[in-house]
């Protein structure tokens, strides 16, 4: 019963850091209709940028959380007036090869620079944790589970009791029709877009304190929040901490009680996407 | 102009003929902190070779190539070396991945290796009886004895009677796994868990809780660098008791001794700078010299001695006759910093250097590797806290 009980908080305290990634994914794909494969290397940049604060300026990561996230809005800001704004029309498959594209680049700018190396930093609450009984709850983790929980209300907020939210929704159901009501349509794509990798920062920054910072380590996070976005419906926001917890579990279940079950977790999330699209398109069919 | 033509011409006319040692390294990618050292202790004896006269009277070339970690690349990297680059050797491999995926066109183009890494015993199987090449690194079979006779010593002196063992699901952590878990329970330990995880993931949550479940003395982990810091983490959260967390990745990640997560966590290395060889004194201070600071990683001095070994062996040869180099690469016999090298026949391949007995076992204490065991070479006594 108590492997059950900490396998069940396991994969609700890894859904945090899931939610976290997925929920600026959400926000792009919700808002400019674009599957950003270059998700996970804003990520990257956010680990890379909370990993230097630590070493070479000796702050701890998340006290340069708002600092990391800003900068990456500040990429994330560039990225799009240099290349996302010029395929909004473009066909989908020219989009996706231009953020794929980008991702490669990004990932192999970091390695060029930085080296293949793992980074780690060391911070006095990394092993904390909070013990229940024979139960632990991980101290940084939980930290991740309450930021995706905040910054998606946080997001739910903004998209519903807000004009700058009004006017996303308006864009992302009608860029037309928003534009004709006289909407800066260019504007709040530039702002959801931005927000999108300073949110993706804001889970590598979560990641550096977790594990590490490398080139490649958003690629892991990437695959699961596309699987996250995938279940909880394209740009759907309050189904993300959803889905994020399914997945979590999911993948603490399979690893707990599966024999051999660490080498499947990856397929959970394969199969989660498998699943979602069997039942959306038999229930597209009726 | 004339000058500078001339000075072109008498540049070609002296590298024409120059023996050309073509080395393929993980640069980057998963395995890029072992590629990095390797790299710097070729470039080491290549300067050392070259000041005291080069190579059958010439330069000594070098050709570094990065696999990237990956066998896709590592083919390609490797079929440039010896097609377009002409390479008369090649020198290096870490990845056993990457050595087995070469193996192919290694037999296809006949190619001389002088190989540092690659220590799963499929790669052995993949150049049984080859006679051109030469395997530094001790094959996995070995490493395991050596860490099977640190964990008997557990036993003995410290109570450990049963073993947690984490392994990644690629070739590096699953080859011979089974076997592994025989030869534990041979030696008399209750391997109480054995329990696969995907490199990089990250997410040891489940593997703890289970560990944690089958109380054992002993985790023992075979994964890469990656794996080190959030495993260390999340037995810390979990509260997991253990004697020993005992780790073999191929390298550690950069700064992990700094972090006192790494307080008492146990490895295997073929050398550290403090040991005690007057080789191993002399590489520590040609590297400081170099690189103006010390390395841990014994890739460094194993590329060294790869390099530095190998051109002996062509100098002696007196050309770059393939058998001639290989007969007199095979009566190698000098010091090392890692103790004497001589070759001998493994259990599949004719030319095998280091061996069981020339693996330390160390542990992270006070941010340094500190050798504890063979215990005549600890320099510290162990913690074993359980």
């Amino acid at each position: 019963m108590n492997l059950f009980l900490q396998t069940l908080l396991n994969g609700l305290l890894q859904s945090g850091l899931y939610a976290l990634v997925a929920s600026g994914l959400a926000l792009a794909v919700g808002v400019l209709g674009i599957v950003n494969f270059a998700h996970g290397e804003y990520l990257m940049i956010g680990a890379f940028l909370a990993w230097a604060a630590s070493t070479y300026l000796g702050l701890d990561p998340l006290l340069a959380l708002p600092l990391v996230a800003a900068a990456v809005f500040a990429v994330g800001a560039l990225t799009y007036r240099v290349s996302i704004r010029h395929v909004l029309l473009a066909p989908e498959l020219n989009q996706m090869l231009l953020t794929f594209g980008l991702g490669i680049l990004l990932q192999n700018l970091a390695l060029m620079l930085l080296g293949g190396n793992t980074r780690t930093v060391s911070t006095p609450y990394q092993a904390s944790s909070l013990q229940l009984g024979s139960l632990s709850i991980g101290g940084p983790k939980a930290i991740a589970f309450g930021l995706a929980a905040l910054i998606l209300g946080a997001l739910y907020t903004v998209l519903y009791r807000t004009s700058l939210g009004r006017q996303m929704r308006a864009v992302a159901q009608n860029r037309r029709g928003a534009q004709l009501i006289g909407i800066h349509v260019d504007r709040v794509y530039l702002i959801a877009f931005s927000v999108s990798c300073g949110l993706a920062a804001v889970a590598g920054v979560l990641v550096s304190v977790l594990l590490f910072a490398s080139p490649t380590v958003g690629l892991v996070f990437a695959l699961k929040a596309f699987a996250i976005i995938v279940m909880a419906g394209l740009g759907n926001l309050t189904g993300v901490l959803w889905a994020s917890v399914l997945l979590g579990v999911a993948e603490a279940l399979v690893q707990t009680y599966v024999p051999g079950g660490g080498g499947w977790s990856d397929a959970v999330f394969f199969l989660m996407i498998f699943g979602t699209l069997v039942v959306r398109s038999f229930r597209g069919a009726r | 102009m004339k000058t500078l033509l001339m000075t072109v011409g008498l540049l070609a006319l002296s590298s024409a003929g120059a023996v050309k040692v073509g080395v393929l390294l993980p640069l980057s990618g998963a395995s890029s902190v072992t590629g990095q050292a390797a790299r710097n202790g070729y470039q080491l004896a290549l300067d050392e070779i070259n000041k005291a006269g080069g190579v059958l009277g010439k330069p000594l070339e070098l050709a570094i190539s990065d696999d990237g970690s990956s066998p896709a690349k590592a083919v390609p990297e490797f079929v440039k070396l010896v097609t377009v680059d002409k390479v008369d050797f090649m020198a290096g491999g870490v990845s056993s991945a990457t050595s087995i995926a070469i193996s192919g066109p290694a037999k296809q183009y006949n190619t001389f290796m002088a190989w540092i890494g690659a220590a799963a015993v499929p790669v052995e199987d993949a150049f049984a009886d080859d006679k051109y090449f030469f395997h530094y690194h001790p094959w996995a079979y070995y490493n395991f004895d050596a860490i099977l006779s640190y964990f008997r010593y557990l036993k003995t002196y410290k109570g450990a009677k049963s073993i947690a063992i984490a392994y990644e699901d690629g070739p590096f952590g699953s080859a011979g796994i089974d076997a592994t878990v025989a030869a534990f329970k041979k030696a008399g330990f209750n391997v109480v868990l054995t329990e696969k995880f995907k490199t990089g993931s990250g997410n040891f949550g489940p593997l703890v809780s289970k560990a944690k479940a089958a109380n054992p003395d002993i985790l023992y982990w075979i994964g890469y660098d990656t794996d080190a810091l959030p495993l260390a983490t999340e037995v810390k959260q979990q509260n997991l008791k253990l004697g020993l967390l005992y780790g073999t990745p191929p390298s550690w990640p950069v700064g992990f001794e700094k972090n006192p997560l790494a307080d008492n966590v146990a490895g295997l290395s073929l050398w550290l700078p403090s040991s005690p060889q007057a080789e191993s004194r002399k590489f520590v201070a040609a590297y400081k010299a170099k690189y103006g600071t010390v390395t841990d990683e014994y890739f460094a001095p194993l590329a060294y001695v790869n390099l530095k070994t190998l051109a002996a062996a062509i100098n002696r040869a007196g050309s770059t006759d393939k058998d001639a180099v290989a007969a007199e690469l095979a009566k190698t016999n000098v010091p090392t910093p890692f103790g004497p090298l001589t070759f001998s026949k493994s259990n599949k391949t004719q030319y095998q250097g280091f061996k069981a007995g020339n693996w330390l076992h160390f542990q992270f204490q006070g941010d340094a590797r500190v050798p504890v065991f063979p215990i005549k070479f600890a320099q510290k006594p162990m913690v074993y806290n359980k």
